[in-house]
């Protein structure tokens, strides 16, 4: 069984007009020390799903169905009070901004001393040593002056490396991280992945990593899922994702990168806009984007279809992959 | 058209289509609350605009007063007389008519009041907010001066003045006048400094910088695109002050400082019956007082109302 | 050597600090026993220099706090400079009044970072797109107005029957589109982007700059681009300009930086870039903090973080030297041959 096994996932949003549903039918696997990378446009669900894991859906929204099996625990029928025991314990979040994820009114160590307690009985001096293990962990230089400052005084890089500290403090099984490096410079972009590379290897932590920036996660993460208007459109080992995507979307996605066009030429887009969970077009819902449409693409949602490593919702890689099965039987 | 065209057709919604749709109108059609207190609000603005229809007598006019009819209780008690339905008060005006006229008197103090405090809070919060600086620094210093004078305190003093050296018949004259400058000119720094934060606010959007790089005047740009962008906050205090302004010069009114006893006002009507409170003419100074709160009341309560609905934050949809 | 005829824009020795000492009574602190005024200033832009020639379209490269933004702002006069001169087509324009810019407004505008604040929430499409038609038009018709406003409409993408909507109901990517399309209105020569896709996401950003770069090739302009994007500046720039720390630390054409990058600082930036091909390229690490544009270091403002700073670097500012290749770049290990 594997570590963390999400089945079935859907968010739905009890809005006045209609109910929305954010995420639907989103399932996959994870297991022990395994790093996966969530990829999709702003308004794909991407964070709704970090956050349904941890079952922080607040209202109007809430889990309307599906699992989140992590050792075998259903992580969304929860209290909120054992739901305590696993956040920042067994599993820990890191958010985007740094800059609002610290409270800017408490020292570090305020702060981590606070998460510690929150979790165990530890004396206040115990618990400073810990945090300051932590943050030599995190290449923070001098850390016992640090501990003791407030945030506005730290940069972004080493307010997001305080971050993964705080993450770190339980020593938990698995970290989620959404969109850990969007508010920072390339430069410290680079050294934070792969400070978070060596820490999850070395702790034998798993990782979700939530992102846009294809490159970050083909450096990062060892298995990848493409979203697309609250589903899951492909899934598989990053590599098989990067250098053969199936899905017209993800291809369109990596060939819109300007590293993929000669200088000075057009760049390949995908024309059109993801839709708003609101107006998703029947079928498959990135039909009127596609340049490959067939005619059940505009009235069935495509099933998903085992291609490589890979697990493709597309009817035009279902129909390729039945074509080729034709021909096998034929020779 | 391009490959890049977007080509899907909008609805083009009428204004009306637009206003029947919008969030506004939506919120404030599941909020009991709120239609209620409207439909009061209405129902007293509606009544004092037609009170000269409305009112079975003319409580100016002292050829229908007869002090003969003096003190009459309401209808619903003994000893008295139909035609008064109210009653009436101490000079034999009818209770119901005066309170009408009152009524009027008091909207429109209320409302002139804080359109004066609206005009001058705006000029003073623009320029304070969009130049900064030293011209910040010191219109803010006056507002402060001023916010530090308590509003009926100098009302007070300067009605009192006014009075004194004028005389009481040119003062009856001009009353509504004078309390409507004195309310207004009284209360502006809190329109300054509302409009100062939101233009502050404003003021580092790109699309600001985008009105500077066309060229435009600093004074189109305040007046043009950043004060539209201010306009929520400063509904939402309109209606607080205008509350405020009615009750000030309902106490103003009270101290004998407001609107003279020809003229009723909701307040002046209170102050001139509290002396026969005890004596049983009770209803002299309780149902305009009645009228009273329940006038602050709705309008506060639409204040409430508006400002959660105008409120992005709450605004989730 | 500049062309004097197809050099549009000259940036001369420009200085920008900004006094963040706030009021006369924050000023004041104890010192030493007696009470003095303490001057904080931010030291946003130290000494740059740069020339746009016609028709090229020159990006600005840099960090978070390297002052490319205050470059942007300051070249279209939205800041004062505190020292030197920017100067179009040979006129000098930083010490002009608003009236006298007037005719300059027309031939340079600005595309903003930020599309969700770029226009005004409280005016239509076809409002805000008529505004800068009427305001350097006043002899036209209302419709040549109407016309000028469907046309660029149409060139940026947008149908003009939308022109009736608020912006709140144009998605990012649609709404950066209008801000194009605003900028067009007045027929500029020269367009300054400060970071007009970093909001964006990628498959609209690759929209977007498609629509940078037809737009032109059909109206023969020069652009100013800045970002923090490298991969999009290999693609679209033909001359790139890095920045660190309010000075330009190199200046080269677009292949020649990518192939061949020479300031330590460059060199880092580019080996920071995740690459989708997988290989490992071996990031350079900077070591130390990025030090704030208030104490600005002495010397070469990179010192602190360069593995190849000596004593020369600690004390003296590097010029932009002319490299055999054509590039310019401020370093001394560079001058000295020492990599």
């Amino acid at each position: 069984m594997s570590f963390l096994q999400v089945k079935n996932l859907e968010v739905t949003f009890n809005l006045r007009s209609r109910p929305l549903k954010a995420l639907q039918d989103i399932s996959f696997d994870l297991e022990r020390g395994e790093r996966l990378g969530i990829v999709g446009e702003s308004g794909a669900g991407k964070s709704v799903a970090a956050f349904a894991i941890l079952n922080l859906i607040s209202r109007p929204g809430k889990i309307s169905a599906g699992e989140v099996l992590l050792d075998g625990q259903d992580l969304s029928k929860l209290s909120s009070k054992e739901m305590r025991k696993i956040r920042g314990n067994k599993v820990a979040m890191i958010f985007q901004d740094p800059m609002m994820t610290l409270n800017p009114v408490f020292t570090i160590g305020d702060q981590m001393i606070e998460c510690l307690k929150a979790h165990r009985k530890i004396s206040t001096s115990n618990a400073k040593k810990i945090a300051i293990q932590k943050l030599k962990q995190v290449q923070i230089p001098s850390p016992e002056t640090r501990i003791d400052q407030y945030p506005h005084e730290l940069s972004g890089g080493m307010k997001q490396r305080i971050i993964i500290a705080i993450a770190l403090l339980m020593d938990p099984a698995l970290i989620i991280a959404d969109e850990p490096t969007t508010a920072l410079d390339v430069t410290i972009q680079a050294e934070i992945m792969e400070l978070l590379l060596e820490l999850c290897k070395s702790n034998h932590v798993a990782l979700i990593l939530i992102t846009h920036d294809l490159g970050v996660v083909s450096h990062v993460t060892q298995k990848t899922l493409v979203m697309y208007a609250g589903r899951i459109i492909e899934q598989g080992p990053t590599n098989e994702i990067i250098n053969d995507a199936q899905h017209p979307y993800t291809q369109g996605l990596i060939n819109a990168l300007p590293q993929q066009t000669l200088p000075g030429e057009k760049l390949n887009q995908i024309r059109g806009t993801m839709p708003s969970l609101q107006d998703v077009p029947k079928g498959c819902a990135f039909n009127p984007r596609c340049d490959f449409v067939l005619d059940a693409c505009t009235q069935q949602r495509p099933e998903f279809t085992q291609s490589g490593g890979c697990s493709v919702a597309c009817h035009m890689v279902q129909a390729m992959k039945a074509a080729e099965r034709g021909q096998d039987t034929d020779e | 058209m391009s490959e890049n065209t977007i080509t899907t057709t909008p609805e083009t919604a009428s204004l009306w289509q637009r206003f029947n749709n919008s969030h506004l109108l939506q919120s404030f059609k599941k909020d009991k609350v709120a239609i209620v207190s409207f439909t009061i609000l209405m129902l007293f603005i509606g009544t004092a605009i037609l009170a000269p229809l409305l009112a079975p007598f003319d409580p100016y006019d002292p050829n229908t007063i007869d002090i003969m009819d003096s003190e009459l209780p309401p209808v619903w008690q003994e000893d008295s007389a139909d035609k008064f339905l109210l009653g009436t008060d101490a000079q034999g005006r009818d209770l119901l008519s005066t309170i009408l006229y009152g009524m009027r008197t008091s909207l429109l103090i209320g409302i002139c009041a804080v359109l004066l405090q609206c005009f001058l809070g705006i000029i003073v919060g623009l320029c304070a907010g969009y130049f900064g600086g030293r011209i910040d620094s010191f219109l803010m210093r006056i507002a402060d001066i001023q916010l530090s004078f308590s509003t009926l305190m100098v009302a007070i003093v300067v009605l009192a003045v006014f009075q004194a050296s004028f005389g009481s018949e040119l003062y009856a004259k001009l009353a509504l006048f004078m309390l409507i400058l004195v309310i207004g000119i009284a209360e502006w720094p809190q329109y300054a400094r509302t409009i100062r934060a939101s233009v502050l606010a404003e003021k580092h959007k790109e699309y600001v910088d985008a009105a500077r790089v066309m060229g435009f005047r600093s004074s189109r740009i305040m007046l043009h695109h950043i004060l539209p962008n201010t306009l929520s906050p400063l509904l939402v205090i309109s209606t607080v002050q205008i509350a405020n302004a009615i009750i000030s010069e309902a106490s103003l009114s009270f101290l004998g400082l407001g609107m003279p006893v020809s003229q009723p006002s909701l307040g002046s009507l209170i102050s001139s019956g509290f002396e026969y409170i005890f004596s049983g003419s009770w209803w002299i100074s309780a149902i305009p007082g009645i009228v009273l709160v329940v006038l602050v009341m709705v309008i506060n309560l639409l204040g409430d109302w508006l400002r959660d609905v105008l409120n992005p934050k709450l605004y989730k949809d | 050597m500049s062309n004097n005829d197809s050099s549009i824009l000259q940036v001369t020795s420009l200085h920008k600090h900004f006094d963040i000492s706030g009021d006369f009574l924050d000023s004041l602190h104890f010192k030493g026993g007696k009470l003095r005024r303490k001057k904080v200033h931010v030291h946003a832009i130290n000494g740059v220099n740069l020339e746009v020639f016609k028709g090229e379209a020159l990006c600005v490269v840099g960090e978070s706090g390297c002052g490319k933004s205050t470059v942007a702002r300051t070249i279209m006069g939205l800041l004062k400079p505190s020292e030197g001169e920017i100067c179009f087509k040979g006129q000098r324009i930083d010490n002009l009044s608003n009236s006298q810019m007037l005719p300059y407004r027309r031939k340079m505008q600005m595309i903003f970072q930020n599309p969700y604040a770029s226009l005004n929430p409280r005016k239509t499409i076809t409002q805000t797109l008529e505004e800068p038609v009427k305001f350097h038009n006043p002899s036209f018709s209302a419709l040549q107005i109407k016309e000028k406003v469907a046309e660029v409409m149409l060139s940026v993408g947008v149908d003009p029957n939308w022109g009736v909507r608020f912006p709140h109901e144009f998605s990012g990517g649609q709404r950066q589109r209008i801000s194009i399309a605003r900028a067009l209105t007045v027929e500029p020569e020269f367009i300054v982007a400060d970071e007009p896709i970093s909001a964006l996401d990628v498959s609209i950003q690759a929209q977007v700059l498609n629509l940078m770069m037809d737009t032109q090739q059909e109206r023969n302009l020069t652009y100013l681009f800045i970002t923090h994007d490298l991969a999009v500046v290999e693609h679209f720039a033909t001359r790139v300009a890095v920045m660190y720390l309010g000075t330009v630390c190199e200046l080269a054409v677009t292949k020649t930086l990518f192939s061949a990058p020479k300031h330590p600082y460059t060199a880092a930036l580019m080996s920071a870039i995740p690459r989708l091909d997988g290989k490992k390229t071996s990031h350079i690490k900077l070591t130390g903090e990025v030090p704030t544009p208030i104490n600005l270091p002495s010397g070469c403002v990179f010192h602190g973080r360069c593995p190849h700073a000596n004593e020369r670097c600690k004390v003296q500012i590097p010029a932009l030297i002319h490299q055999r290749d054509g590039s310019q770049v401020a370093c001394h290990a560079v001058e000295e041959n020492r990599i």
